[in-house]
């Protein structure tokens, strides 16, 4: 099987495990392995938008180079968080020569100075940016391909009316991420059509649903996400789909408090994309973590199911 | 290990303590040297043999300016070395009942928020003379994996080095004493043999044999202490001492 190198993140060791789990499973499931690095710090989530212009990327950096003298030239992540630094950092060091040599000055003197530590013979070679960085979602699109998914699938979600979610890091700055078109993107579109289900087009699929603003001020982040639900619910849709951890808590967990502050509002399922991804590939339903979800995804995973069965 | 032996062991070299120029032996270790030089230790000084952490000491080598680490029991002096013993780093201490946490990832971040400040800079790790990766224990406290911590930080002796040197503030060594503490508490499987003693040892059944030691005369204590069985170094593990009535 082939392997890719995979970077999960911290959330997706923790809070989210369930959704690298269920990431795991459908890769597998697709022919291929996600290979996590062997050693790996949280890639630092917003250090591209401090004010600090170096230190800052130095993890994000190490993660890379890393990767790189492993032997590989591809990072898989599936979080829209490392997925923005990780990819913007690699932009800094192609494009800024300065901030390049810079960090790799740090890098290269990382070795602790010790008497009794004898000089190894490999050579530094400076990290120029080699890996590429990509996201799942970009790489079913460019290396699996949507012909080749559908092909694969064993349990197309047909019937399922799907409201893609692209948040904000996902697809900006467009001049570095250059995934998709931010204002007009389609990559979750055409993944939802890979599966079988139907697209829900709402208007407010690239707004920001509040970010780390449900920690200082959650009050903002309840807002913003009725916004995009109630969209999303009033154009028909039975759930919505997304790739984000931090999105997904947003989405998923702050619907108790708008039920509270906006009566009549009725909740609606979120999904990580890599769930109904490896149900669509036969996935086990027992394995998405669905119990750790805020509101009940029950009658729309049956309703995959019972499609299924009727064919 | 600085290659000494093919030296005199009474050359003199000089070496600079708080700034001040010593002549010491230059087969020395730091901490004997400066005892050489006058110094009497009250603090900064534990076990002398590489485990207590009490005499982190930082240093550096004339032409470089890298900074350099070591215990000051375990490092030989080198000519022109400037050092600095640091016994003890004020670091930030979580009060906790251990009762009342649960070993989930949730404890570490709870106690100590700071840990989410950690840039990876690595700067920990180059200053751990224990040679451990302190940044990717740090990693792994900030996803929550309790027993990777545990595991990574396993050789601490909590000498502060690593604190004194990170630009977040963290206290790592205080970070990683607590996970390997929900470790053992919560996370490894409990030793069933260790129980049964404890509760062999809470119903009394040793209290007889030590209550006789203890009103024992002493000449007869000191024969019985010198004439004690000891397990042979190479023993299997299926020896057992002749006398069985306690194990």
């Amino acid at each position: 099987m082939v392997k890719v190198a995979y970077y999960p993140g911290c959330a997706l060791k923790d809070r989210s495990s369930h959704l690298d789990a269920s990431a795991r499973d459908a890769a597998e499931r697709l022919g291929f392995q996600l290979d996590e690095l062997e050693s790996w710090t949280c890639c630092g989530a917003v250090p591209p938008v401090s004010r600090e212009r170096v230190m800052n990327l130095v993890a994000s950096s190490r993660i890379l180079k890393n990767t790189r003298d492993s032997g590989r030239d591809l990072l898989v992540t599936i979080c829209d968080f490392c997925y923005n630094t990780l990819k913007r950092t690699n932009h800094r060091i192609r494009k800024d020569e300065i901030t390049r040599r810079r960090i790799n000055t740090y890098l290269a003197q990382e070795k602790p100075e010790r008497d009794y530590i004898e000089e190894t013979a490999s050579p530094w070679t400076d990290y120029a940016g080699e890996v590429r960085v990509m996201h799942l979602m970009e790489y079913l699109r460019d290396v699996t391909g949507y012909d080749e998914m559908r092909k694969r699938l064993s349990r197309p979600l047909e019937g399922l009316k799907l409201a893609p979610y692209y948040g904000c890091v996902m697809l900006r700055p467009e001049n570095e991420i250059g995934l998709d078109d931010p204002e007009d993107p389609s990559i979750i579109e055409g993944f939802i059509e890979a599966l079988g289900a139907r697209v829900v087009n709402y208007p407010y699929r690239t707004e920001c649903c509040g970010s780390y603003l449900s920690v200082s001020d959650p009050d903002v982040s309840t807002r913003l996400s009725y916004k995009i639900l109630s969209s999303a619910a009033g154009k028909g849709a039975d759930a919505v789909i997304l790739s984000c951890p931090l999105c997904f808590h947003n989405l998923d967990s702050r619907q108790e408090a708008i039920s509270r502050v906006f009566p009549g509002f009725k909740p609606i399922p979120v999904f990580y994309f890599t769930q109904l991804l490896s149900l669509a590939m036969g996935g086990d339903r027992d394995r998405q973590g669905f119990s750790r979800h805020h509101v009940d995804v029950s009658g729309v995973v049956d309703s995959i199911f019972a499609e299924k069965e009727r064919q | 290990m600085t290659k000494t032996s093919d030296k005199p062991v009474d050359e003199l070299v000089p070496i600079f303590f708080m700034g001040k120029r010593y002549e010491v032996p230059s087969s020395l270790t730091i901490q004997k040297a400066l005892e050489y030089a006058g110094y009497r230790h009250i603090r900064g000084c534990g076990c002398r043999g590489g485990v207590c952490g009490a005499c982190g000491t930082v240093y550096r080598l004339p032409d470089s300016y890298r900074l350099q680490v070591g215990l000051a029991c375990q490092t030989v002096v080198r000519p022109e070395m400037h050092l600095m013993i640091l016994p003890y780093y004020p670091g930030n201490r979580a009060c906790f009942d251990i009762e009342e946490l649960s070993g989930s990832g949730d404890d570490p971040a709870r106690l100590y928020p700071e840990i989410f400040k950690c840039i990876g800079c690595n700067a920990c790790t180059m200053a751990c003379p224990m040679d451990i990766d302190v940044m990717h224990y740090m990693a792994q406290a900030i996803r929550g994996d309790i027993a990777g911590v545990a595991e990574t930080s396993f050789d601490c002796i909590m000498c502060g080095l690593c604190a004194s040197r990170c630009p977040a503030e963290e206290v790592q060594f205080n970070v990683a004493i607590l996970a390997r503490r929900l470790n053992a508490k919560y996370l490894v499987p409990k030793a069933a043999h260790l129980e049964k003693r404890v509760k062999q040892i809470e119903n009394g059944e040793f209290e007889e044999p030590l209550r006789e030691l203890m009103s024992m005369p002493v000449e007869k204590l000191k024969k019985l202490y010198e004439e004690r069985e000891i397990e042979p170094q190479m023993a299997g593990e299926d020896w057992t001492p002749r006398d069985t009535r306690y194990v």
